[in-house]
């Protein structure tokens, strides 16, 4: 064999193992194997996976990390790899996208999306939206608003007229007819998020781009 | 060819069959050849309005079961001389007595002959609902100033949207100028801007509305009615008419009245 097949790189973060993507996926296991085992590492150090273009299923990808884990003194911290499969690729596309609904969702009515929702119009009382991602209400937002429904704790609620009778992110639940004297002064632009402690609170619209910076799609401004 | 108008709520109790009742006697007065149709059925009470239901032979239910033809089961009201027509609910059987498709072509075969139908709907957003919209070209939601018949209202016109019929508009019924003054009755603005609508226009509530009912009666032919000034504006405006937003508030006072008030100042 005159090919590397593992190439261990050192970083400050750990070790990096770059996997060859030509060869079988048998050489290369076999390969893992020997590497790891004449590793020679003293203490613990965290690792990296480098798949390149190589697609692997979940149990090839637990039965690597394994190898690596083997010995007990490697732990594997990140597996990367510079493809997806379509299905992936799809929803991904979903939940990154944002949809825009044009109207006023009425009492009784709800509007899904698996991404982000853009409202042009009104949330009535009763009515109530469900995103996988963010939702932006141009409009009055006097309903229920769901964001984040699997998982996304990172999602924000916003609206230009703030009212709702309940916001939703994640698993959190805020019943606003609680007195917030905060929501009510500021009503006219703020949002909602999940903060630190893992509770929903509020703040002025400006302070988007501090709490969620990660939000914004798009650079630009100079 | 004419146009079928369904009048709904949601809530029950806000004035659906009382609305009906005079703007059908408001348009017929106005020349137009108008057949209400109720169809409350089970809990029919627009021919109780109208003071026609000693005069029923046959119902709606008896027309789509073919057990006669429309126009025996249609009752003239003899005082709006052969304008107005009612073809009303049965009242031993229930909703399910009639689907949305014969609903259909019974309100498309009134519209060959009348001018305007007028489709009473029933309370609720189950099948009494389903079929008197399934026939409609327009539809008119009523309202009144509280919060549950707003509400329910916002309810009904997502419904609507649903719908293959021109985007609705509302009467706001029964309106207190007493309490919409001091702020314990919502106001006509904030209820329009809530439910984003077209306003087709006010009724002020007025006791003579019960009392007209109860003879059997429709208000709008006492002329001297604010109630009935409602109904015949909003009779006009239905007609293509544009005609303004009349004030709530009391003018009543004769001329020599006010003159005096003029200088009580």
């Amino acid at each position: 064999m005159n090919k590397q097949l593992v190439h261990i790189k050192g970083t400050k973060a750990g070790l990096v193992l770059r996997l060859d993507d030509q060869c079988a996926y048998a050489e290369l296991v076999e390969e893992l194997e020997r590497k790891v085992l004449e590793g020679g590492i003293d203490g613990k150090v965290d690792v990296q996976l480098h798949l390149g273009n190589r697609y692997l299923l979940s149990a090839q990808q637990k039965e690597l990390i394994a190898i690596v884990e083997g010995p007990g003194n490697m732990h594997v911290s990140k597996v990367h790899s510079d493809v997806i499969t379509i299905e992936e690729s799809n929803e991904k596309v979903l939940t990154d996208q944002s949809e825009t609904y044009i109207g006023i969702i009425r009492s009784g009515q709800i509007v899904k999306t698996d991404g982000n929702i853009v409202v042009i119009g009104d949330v009535n009382p009763n009515g109530k939206i469900e995103a996988g991602g963010s939702i932006y209400v141009l409009g009055n937002l006097k309903g229920i608003a769901h964001a984040g429904v699997n998982g996304n704790k990172e999602a924000i609620v916003v609206a230009s007229h703030f009212e709702p009778t309940h916001v939703l992110i994640d698993d959190q639940i805020e019943v606003m007819s609680n007195e917030k004297p905060f929501v009510k002064e500021n009503a006219d632009q703020i949002f909602a998020y999940i903060n630190r402690d893992g509770i929903i609170s509020y703040e002025r619209v400006q302070e988007v781009r501090k709490i969620r910076p990660l939000l914004s799609t798009i650079k630009g401004g100079s | 060819m004419g146009v079928a108008i369904v009048i709904t709520s949601g809530k029950g109790g806000v004035g659906k069959t009382t609305t009906t009742a005079n703007l059908g006697t408001a348009l017929a007065l106005q020349g137009k050849k108008v057949c209400l149709v109720d169809t409350d059925i089970g809990l029919r009470n627009l021919d109780l309005v109208l003071g026609l239901d000693n005069r029923i032979i046959y119902d709606l239910v008896d027309v789509v079961e073919g057990r006669c033809k429309i126009h025996q089961a249609l009752v003239k009201d003899k005082r709006v001389d052969e304008k107005l027509f009612l073809l009303p609910a049965a009242q031993t059987t229930d909703k399910n007595a009639v689907n949305p498709e014969q609903m259909k072509s019974l309100v498309d075969e009134l519209k060959r002959e009348y001018d305007y139908v007028l489709i009473d709907c029933p309370a609720g957003i189950e099948q009494g609902y389903k079929n008197a919209v399934a026939g409609a070209d327009r539809a008119i939601v009523v309202t009144t100033p509280e919060i549950s018949a707003v509400r329910d209202a916002d309810r009904i016109i997502g419904l609507l949207e649903q719908e293959n019929i021109e985007p609705p508009k509302l009467i706001i019924n029964r309106i207190r100028k007493d309490l919409m003054k001091t702020g314990d009755a919502l106001d006509i603005n904030e209820i329009t801007t809530h439910l984003s609508v077209d306003l087709l226009g006010i009724v002020i509530d007025s006791e003579d509305v019960i009392s007209s009912s109860n003879k059997g009666e429709p208000i709008v032919m006492d002329p001297n009615s604010k109630a009935s000034l409602g109904y015949r504006n909003i009779a006009r405006r239905i007609l293509g008419e544009s005609v303004p937003l009349m004030s709530i508030e009391d003018n009543s006072k004769g001329m020599f009245k006010k003159f005096i008030s003029i200088f009580s100042k």
